[in-house]
């Protein structure tokens, strides 16, 4: 069958993408023939053991199955670290072809004890082949994608072994026990078929990555080094222990519901009966609630409410012991068991398969054998022992086995809380931060201000003596002058430098330049140069002079403007000729607009303000003129604020607003933003969002409206559809090449807003780590993206967000987002729950 | 100042041609014009300087916003064949430890694709 085909096919049944179809059939069809040999290899193994050795010599074979597993766990290690891992499994299955064979053979020479053997056999192939499976399942895919497969490949599992256990009842009698062994091979064969397509199937990146990453160190196979490794890791610490707890509460509630089966039914065929009828149901029960539910709750409820299930179903049924009356003690049995196994066959594997999907490549492999194969039996050793100690020795009754079970539930319930954030912890991990925060990076490295104060100093050096005096008397008193930088600055330079500076160091003949000496570096001249600049008599006599020169409309006044806006930044405010400041600002050229800004910034003079403001509309003098108004502080809130909202300003005025607020920091521009965000206005919206976004990156303690923004998040997601749906409409337009690029930019846009207003109400690095790993991830990365936004984003957000960023054809992309937008009027932003809760 | 470009292998090479100065600029920066080109999707830009004979503090500015902006989308800036004396200058104020700067364009270009 074409992969289109069973792409086709599958999609109805599963949330599949086109390029998993292949895989995911043949994984369900491997775990459908490894259950169905289980389920048939199992009531053989209880058959026969109880006909050659009876019921009393059961703990030996328990016995022999937990010593001998021990060293089972080494060997899987040991090859799982030195084999190619489709050798591995494929030689395995060999090996239960051929002693099934000889099991089937030896069994007609009636050994006494070879039933023990096959006891241990038997265990060893159930914990090989499942763990063998779910390896393959971890090789394929990542975390996102499984949750999305899982339900269906444990369905598989489920109805192999609905099939498995009607083989064994219908068949026994006409075949002979011992003669159901030989179906067994012929399903393993299929499943080596199957080994040797899925060789073909792309794996995912991490395998390159891990294989590289294991040869470069020697093998720590052994099971001490992985038991290391596991107390290493606070995850698999946690997983390790809840496979054991939940393993401990499944033993001691199956030898209840016995207790209970053998006290209510007393006659032996009365009991096989029931206990006939009883599986047939479950299995037939799980194989439902997992095909209905299993998928629903993981998607919609996630990880954390998944693993709570089963605890709280087995703590209320512990729980109800305590009121139930004794005659109705064999439905709280049936209850308590059936709530156990089948949420253990469903649910419970599904998800404990998940949380191993985003543990290192390098451990996880090691550490699941080890889990799954003895930390499982040990713990079902552990419960002998409890149950040995509590109903043989201490003559426990039903309720006091039931007060054990509910101290290990708790424990139980305690851990999957815990391992759930654990989880979220693991997966981030898996995102690397991609790029660092440019005007950080920047901010950290070098003095912004200085060195453009070194630009305009070299400048001022060509045009006139004075206006390199006051930027050389500006830099002075930075501080920040290194030798290197006198030197480039100094008339005196050396040959060297004063050639590779050449045009711009060179002096003009004409004109005097001032030297570096000692006399210039004195603190106390820019002091000096103030009190000067401060004498009435210096205003007397200069008032004339810096009327005249402000006036000046003439082109060759231009550098004694740039001296008298420079000049008169150095003199006190409030002055009556820093007024001249106002005619210079309104200067049409923008070195002399520059320097008088430069000044401004310095006097905050209020009646500044609507010329400085009028500068944000020049992109000559944007920068500058930003720069004035950021300098004059929280007090001009409400002017810009006016500037933003009057929707008859110049618009580019109006966009170089945000910028200015971000950079005052505060809680007052942040509401002022986020109120203005309200308005969804289009013009301004992206100058607005890229504000907020500032303020959240430099001020972490600001609170931003959630509701709000929220509702704009909604807004940028029903536009994203529509640009989908634009993409669609065009895609197979000749003529549209351009447009359809447009449109595909357009929405990469619209994703970045969205992610900067997701940081406002989310962890700030979460949603970076999440939106750098979507835009340049690989698949692995963009799967755990996706993994991480599903476990910390409002579920409904999510649900909308998807499509957004999901690898998708363009058809599925807008079909879906068709499906959603009509849901999306029905969302309203409200407060989060738990672990997703956003940190404003 | 001004604007020509070329493409090579997903990148964009800007040959700036003239003075990149305050008074010199009319209706769009050249950050403005890198910021267009970045909303077109280009990530990879690499600002070729051999005709640009001076910069000013608010050249400065605008080669700095521009590698801002490119870098917090994911993407390169790089600088080649500038003069000697900007870089000279580029040094003291401690630039090229943020900008990446090459003399030759082909090892520039072979950068982009070494990371």
């Amino acid at each position: 069958m074409s992969s289109r085909r069973i792409y086709h096919l599958l999609s109805r049944l599963v949330d599949l993408r086109p390029e998993e179809a292949s895989s995911a059939f043949l994984l369900f069809f491997y775990f459908f023939l490894i259950q169905i040999s289980a389920y048939i290899i199992e009531p053989v193994k209880i058959s026969l053991y109880l006909r050659w050795l009876t019921a009393d010599r059961l703990p030996y074979a328990y016995l022999l199955s937990a010593l001998l597993i021990g060293l089972a766990v080494a060997l899987n290690s040991e090859l799982l670290q030195r084999v190619r891992r489709h050798f591995y499994i494929a030689s395995s299955l060999l090996f239960f072809i051929f002693t099934l064979v000889l099991f089937w053979f030896l069994f007609r020479l009636h050994w006494p004890w070879l039933s023990l053997i096959y006891w241990f056999w038997s265990d060893l192939f159930m914990v090989t082949s499942t763990t063998q499976f779910w390896i393959m399942v971890n090789d394929l895919y990542h975390p996102h994608q499984a949750k999305r497969l899982i339900g269906f490949l444990v369905s598989g599992g489920l109805l192999g072994g609905v099939a498995g256990a009607l083989v064994a009842s219908r068949l026994a009698r006409s075949l002979g026990t011992e003669n159901l062994l030989l179906i067994c091979p012929a399903l393993l064969l299929g499943c080596l078929v199957i080994i040797y397509f899925s060789r073909r199937l792309s794996q995912k990146e991490e395998r390159t990555d891990s294989s590289r990453a294991e040869a470069g160190k020697p093998a720590r196979s052994s099971p001490l080094a992985t038991w290391r490794a596991i107390r290493a890791s606070r995850y698999l610490s946690a997983l390790a222990v809840i496979v054991a707890l939940g393993m401990v509460v499944t033993t001691l509630v199956d030898f209840q519901f016995v207790s209970v089966v053998g006290g209510t039914f007393t006659d032996q065929d009365a009991r096989t009966s029931f206990l006939g009828s009883f599986l047939t149901i479950l299995l037939i029960f799980s194989y439902l609630l997992h095909i209905l539910f299993t998928n629903r709750i993981l998607r919609k409820a996630g990880i954390r409410v998944a693993l709570l299930i089963a605890p709280a179903l087995l703590l209320l049924g512990s729980v109800a012991i305590f009121f139930i009356p004794a005659v109705y003690l064999i439905h709280w049995a049936v209850f308590i068991k059936g709530t156990d196994k089948s949420l253990s066959y469903s649910l419970n594997q599904s998800v404990r398969e998940l949380l191993y999907i985003p543990v290192p490549p390098e451990i996880k492999y090691r550490a699941k054998v080890f889990i799954d194969m003895f930390v499982s039996k040990f713990a079902k050793g552990l419960s002998s022992i409890i149950l040995l100690v509590g109903f043989t020795l201490l003559h426990f009754n039903l309720q006091q086995i039931s007060l054990v079970v509910i101290a290990f539930i708790l424990g139980w319930i305690f851990l999957n809380l815990s391992i759930t954030r654990e989880y979220v912890n693991t997966v981030k991990r898996n995102l690397k931060i991609k790029w660092q925060d440019a005007d950080r990076v920047i901010k950290d490295s070098l003095d912004l201000d200085l060195t453009k104060l070194i630009f305009d100093t070299l400048e001022s050096k060509k045009r006139s003596s004075v206006l390199y005096a006051m930027n050389l008397l500006h830099l002075l008193k930075t501080e920040k002058m290194s030798p290197e930088l006198k030197k480039i600055l100094s008339y005196k330079a050396d040959e060297i430098v004063a050639r590779s500076m050449d045009a711009v160091l060179e002096a003009r003949g004409q004109i005097f330049i001032p030297e570096i000496d000692e006399a210039l570096e004195q603190g106390s001249l820019g002091a000096e140069v103030e009190e000067i600049l401060s004498l009435a008599s210096y205003q007397e006599v200069m008032k004339d002079y810096l009327d005249r020169v402000s006036k000046d409309r003439s082109q060759e006044a231009e550098t004694s403007k740039m001296e008298v806006a420079k000049a008169l930044g150095l003199m006190e405010a409030g002055l009556a000729v820093t007024r001249n400041l106002k005619r210079l600002l309104k200067d049409e050229s923008p070195d002399v607009a520059s320097y008088a800004l430069e000044s401004a910034a310095r006097l905050k003079q209020r009646e500044f303000i609507p010329l400085i403001v009028r500068h944000l509309s020049r992109p000559a003098t944007r920068d500058v003129a930003q720069r004035t108004l950021v300098d004059y502080g929280t007090k001009i809130i409400g002017t810009l604020k006016d500037y933003l909202s009057d929707k008859d300003e110049d618009l580019n005025l109006r966009k170089a607003i945000p910028g200015i607020l971000a950079r005052m920091g505060t809680q007052r521009a942040a509401d002022i933003l986020s109120l203005e965000l309200k308005k969804q206005e289009e013009e301004v919206a992206t100058e607005i969002i890229e504000a907020l976004y500032w303020l959240r990156t430099r001020h972490p303690q600001l609170h931003f409206p959630q509701e709000l923004v929220v509702s704009e998040i909604i807004r940028l997601i029903r536009k994203s559809y529509q640009l989908i749906f634009e993409l669609k409409e065009i895609k197979d337009k000749k003529e549209a090449g351009l447009l359809f690029q447009d449109l595909e930019n357009s929405l990469a846009r619209t994703l970045k807003h969205i992610f900067e207003l997701l940081s406002l109400i989310y962890p700030l690095e979460d949603m970076t780590r999440a939106y750098q790993n979507i835009c340049l991830g690989t698949k692995k990365s963009l799967d755990y993206s996706i993994e991480l936004l599903d476990n910390i984003l409002k579920k409904e957000l999510n649900l909308y967000l998807l499509p957004l960023i999901e690898e998708l054809p363009l058809e599925i992309r807008a079909q879906k987002c068709r499906k959603l937008l009509k849901n999306l009027e029905k969302l309203s932003p409200g407060p989060e729950p738990g672990e997703g809760k956003p940190d404003s | 100042m001004v604007i020509s470009t070329r493409e090579k292998n997903d990148i964009l090479i800007v040959d700036v041609e003239g003075e990149i100065r305050r008074s010199d600029i009319t209706d769009v920066t050249l950050h403005q014009w890198i910021k267009q080109q970045l909303e077109r999707g280009k990530r990879k830009i690499l600002l070729n300087f051999e005709k640009v004979d001076f910069i000013d503090s608010f050249g400065v500015g605008e080669i700095l916003a521009s590698y801002i902006s490119t870098h917090n989308l994911g993407g390169k800036l790089k600088l080649v064949k500038i003069s000697k004396k900007i870089f000279l200058i580029f040094q003291v104020t401690m630039l090229t430890k943020v900008l990446e700067i090459f003399d030759d364009e082909q090892v520039a270009l072979e950068s982009f694709f070494r990371e």
